[in-house]
């Protein structure tokens, strides 16, 4: 069967990214269960955990994007939450004692690019403003984790985390009006 | 840098006119400007489509008078201006599609219409640009709320771009996150591919007739404003953005949402969406009679020859075979909404019982006749709308991955393929004159091996069967079938994407 062609005939049949994908999936799997297995046998510390959640962490921020609402701020904020993660889980498995500081440093750096970044990009405001709300809950998440301490023992994280906190704040003061018709649309349930 | 760059096409422009064209088009480019407000890039972009305009326009030998007529500024209306935001909740039969999306799987389908000459890419882009705004429902994203996704409307300059690619390829999320349909020209052909939560094939050929009508405009041409050509410059109606699924009536009965899983046809599935498309081509008057000469309908003909051809592709002796027949509910009570307002049955078939055609025909007739009534698609709307809200306040993100595991297993398994028949499609006159044909592409969804559509337009029927495997037998057995009945086909369609 010969059908006169209408179609153009595409530059690349494949995608290369698609088979990328696959390759990775299949190697990363594979990575994940080497490790645990050497991890199981050579006994010693739980390091595997920090390779497999590193992993899984590579798959989810550059194979498996977000289908809906992706954007650079999404992003930020998938690899803000993976990081902070795999800090939290190298401070709990191989060496402790520095997390509760460095996690409201990471977190503070990262809401105050978000927060340039939304500023320069102000007349886009509206599409991104939700990102950066959610990073500063975030933030605002870590603060009982280091609080216990506070002042004397872990003053550097308690300065970040109001540094974040008074961010949010005016963030939240500047854009009421949009957050208000924001957080309306997000939790319709659709049932009118 | 984007200003400049403007100002000196500009300026080219202007070259060699007479000082009073020139001052014209300081006047139109002063007003064009004052009814953008877009960011920088964005505004540099519509300007130049106008400038695009004005230069393809003047090589014609049209004078700048005849050229700000046609390319009037109102025309944009304020689309472009405006900073109004608005949200629309996805209608009962959107409401899925987000849910079950995968990597590399989105529910998109593509209408298409071949014209009589070549398409001329400047004036699609200027038409593109003062239709959108006549569909607002379309110039929107989807976006996560916290029970169910939803669409924002977006102002933004949406593109008419040559088509290089395999039809109903997903929108690329990570380059255009901001839209969701694409409008693209190859060679004669003027196709609008739209992700499914927009609005349903009814609906998507409002959107392409009135593009093309616009389209002509700007060519010279007089086309009315009748048969689904809106008026761009009227105000946008409530009744085009209802969800109509809220109005259904009827009693719920799950019973006419759930069914037996149906055999697939053979071949190994591909591993692009689309494999294949091929368009068989009849004169759709030779086809009607055919179909009345077996007492049934075009639709329950073309059923009743996927059931035959099925059979010889399906190595199983038993088990049923279901095709997935979408119902245009428009056609029940005169509505004129350009969301989803479309239900569907599954016209089923033991395949060991496939043996006459002509018993078949009427079979599938009076099965059309039955499962498509009135009656059981409301009930089927009520099912739909009370299954939505049951699940109204339960989060998205355990929505998400629970029927991103069990979507493929009860949507798309307890059907064999699709057939989805647009029907006779109306166009005035004056607009029927400038096209050739027009048709409807919509791949399967896995594990389905195929889906079929069917438009009529010009007297002239297209059959389009869009293969996702790499056996090409069922094509051959259904051209064969046709055939067999003494009915005329052309083949068009594209190469194998996977060979």
């Amino acid at each position: 069967m010969n059908p006169k062609i209408i179609y153009p005939i595409p530059e690349r049949l494949g995608s290369f990214y698609k088979t990328l994908r696959s390759i990775a999936r299949i190697l990363f799997i594979a990575a994940a269960l080497i490790c645990f297995l050497v991890n199981y046998l050579t006994k010693g510390k739980f390091w595997s955990i920090i390779v497999a959640w590193s992993l899984f962490s590579l798959w989810r921020l550059v194979f498996s994007l977000r289908l809906v609402e992706f954007s650079i701020y999404s992003h930020a904020n998938k690899v803000t939450f993976y990081i902070v993660v795999l800090l939290i889980l190298i401070d709990r498995f191989l060496s402790s004692g520095w997390a509760e500081t460095v996690i409201p440093i990471v977190l503070f750096a990262d809401l105050l690019v978000m927060f340039v970044l939304f500023f320069a990009l102000y007349d886009r405001k509206d599409r991104h403003l939700i990102s950066v709300v959610l990073l500063g809950l975030f933030n605002l998440v870590s603060i009982p984790y280091s609080i216990h301490s506070w002042p004397i023992e872990n003053w550097i994280a308690f300065s970040f985390q109001i540094a974040s906190m008074a961010l949010f704040i005016v963030m939240l003061l500047a854009n009421r009006k949009e957050l208000v018709y924001e957080i309306k649309a997000r939790f319709a349930t659709n049932t009118k | 840098m984007q200003g400049n760059k403007k100002d000196l096409h500009l300026e080219k422009l202007k070259g060699g006119l007479k000082d009073d064209d020139r001052e014209m088009i300081d006047v139109f480019f002063t007003r064009l400007s004052e009814n953008i407000d877009l960011p920088i890039l964005s505004k540099g972009l519509l300007t130049r489509h106008f400038i695009d305009g004005f230069e393809y326009y003047l090589e014609e030998g049209k004078s700048v008078p005849q050229i700000c007529e046609l390319l009037d500024v109102g025309n944009l209306g304020s689309f472009y201006s405006g900073t109004q935001r608005r949200n629309y909740s996805l209608d009962n039969a959107a409401i899925v599609y987000p849910l079950g999306m995968k990597y590399g799987q989105m529910p998109m389908f593509r209408l298409s219409a071949e014209l009589k000459e070549e398409v001329e890419p400047v004036l699609l882009q200027l038409a593109l640009d003062f239709t959108i705004k006549r569909f607002p429902s379309f110039s929107a994203v989807i976006k996560n709320g916290f029970f169910w996704h939803y669409l924002e409307g977006v102002n933004t300059v949406f593109l008419a771009e040559e088509e290089k690619d395999i039809p109903c390829k997903p929108i690329s999320i990570v380059l255009r996150s901001y839209r969701s349909f694409r409008v693209l020209y190859y060679r004669k052909r003027i196709s609008v591919e739209f992700f499914h939560v927009l609005t349903d094939g009814s609906g998507g050929m409002t959107f392409l007739k009135t593009l093309i009508g616009e389209y002509l405009r700007l060519k010279g041409k007089k086309i009315p404003v009748s048969q689904g050509v809106l008026d761009i410059n009227e105000e946008v109606k409530e009744d085009e953005l209802v969800n109509e699924f809220k109005n259904a009536k009827g009693d719920a009965l799950l019973s006419t949402f759930v069914d037996k899983r149906s055999l697939q046809i053979d071949g190994k599935l591909g591993r692009a969406h689309i494999s294949r498309i091929v368009h068989y081509e009849m004169d759709a008057k030779a086809l009607n009679d055919i179909a009345r000469s077996y007492n049934g309908t075009m639709t329950a003909y073309i059923t009743a020859l996927l059931f035959l051809a099925a059979k010889e592709c399906i190595k199983k002796k038993e088990g049923i075979f279901n095709i997935q027949i979408p119902v245009n509910m428009r056609k029940f009570n005169g509505s004129v909404t350009l969301r989803n307002y479309s239900m569907y049955f599954n016209a089923s078939k033991e395949i060991s019982q496939i043996t006459d055609k002509r018993e078949l025909v009427k079979e599938i007739d009076a099965q059309i006749k039955e499962k498509g009534s009135e009656k059981m698609m409301n009930q089927m709307m009520m099912t739909t709308g009370k299954l939505i809200n049951s699940l109204s306040f339960v989060p998205l993100f355990l929505k998400v991955p629970v029927m991103q595991s069990v979507y493929g297993y009860l949507g798309n398994s307890i059907i064999g393929m699709t057939l989805s028949n647009l029907g006779k499609i109306d166009l005035p006159e004056e607009m029927a004159e400038e096209i050739e044909r027009m048709y409807f592409v919509m791949p399967p969804g896995r594990p389905n091996r195929a889906t079929s559509t069917l438009a009529t337009v010009n007297g002239i029927c297209v059959f389009t069967l869009i293969r996702n495997s790499k056996d090409d037998r069922y094509e051959r057995v259904l051209l064969r079938l046709l055939e067999e009945d003494g009915l005329n086909v052309d083949l068009e369609g594209s190469i194998e994407y996977e060979s």
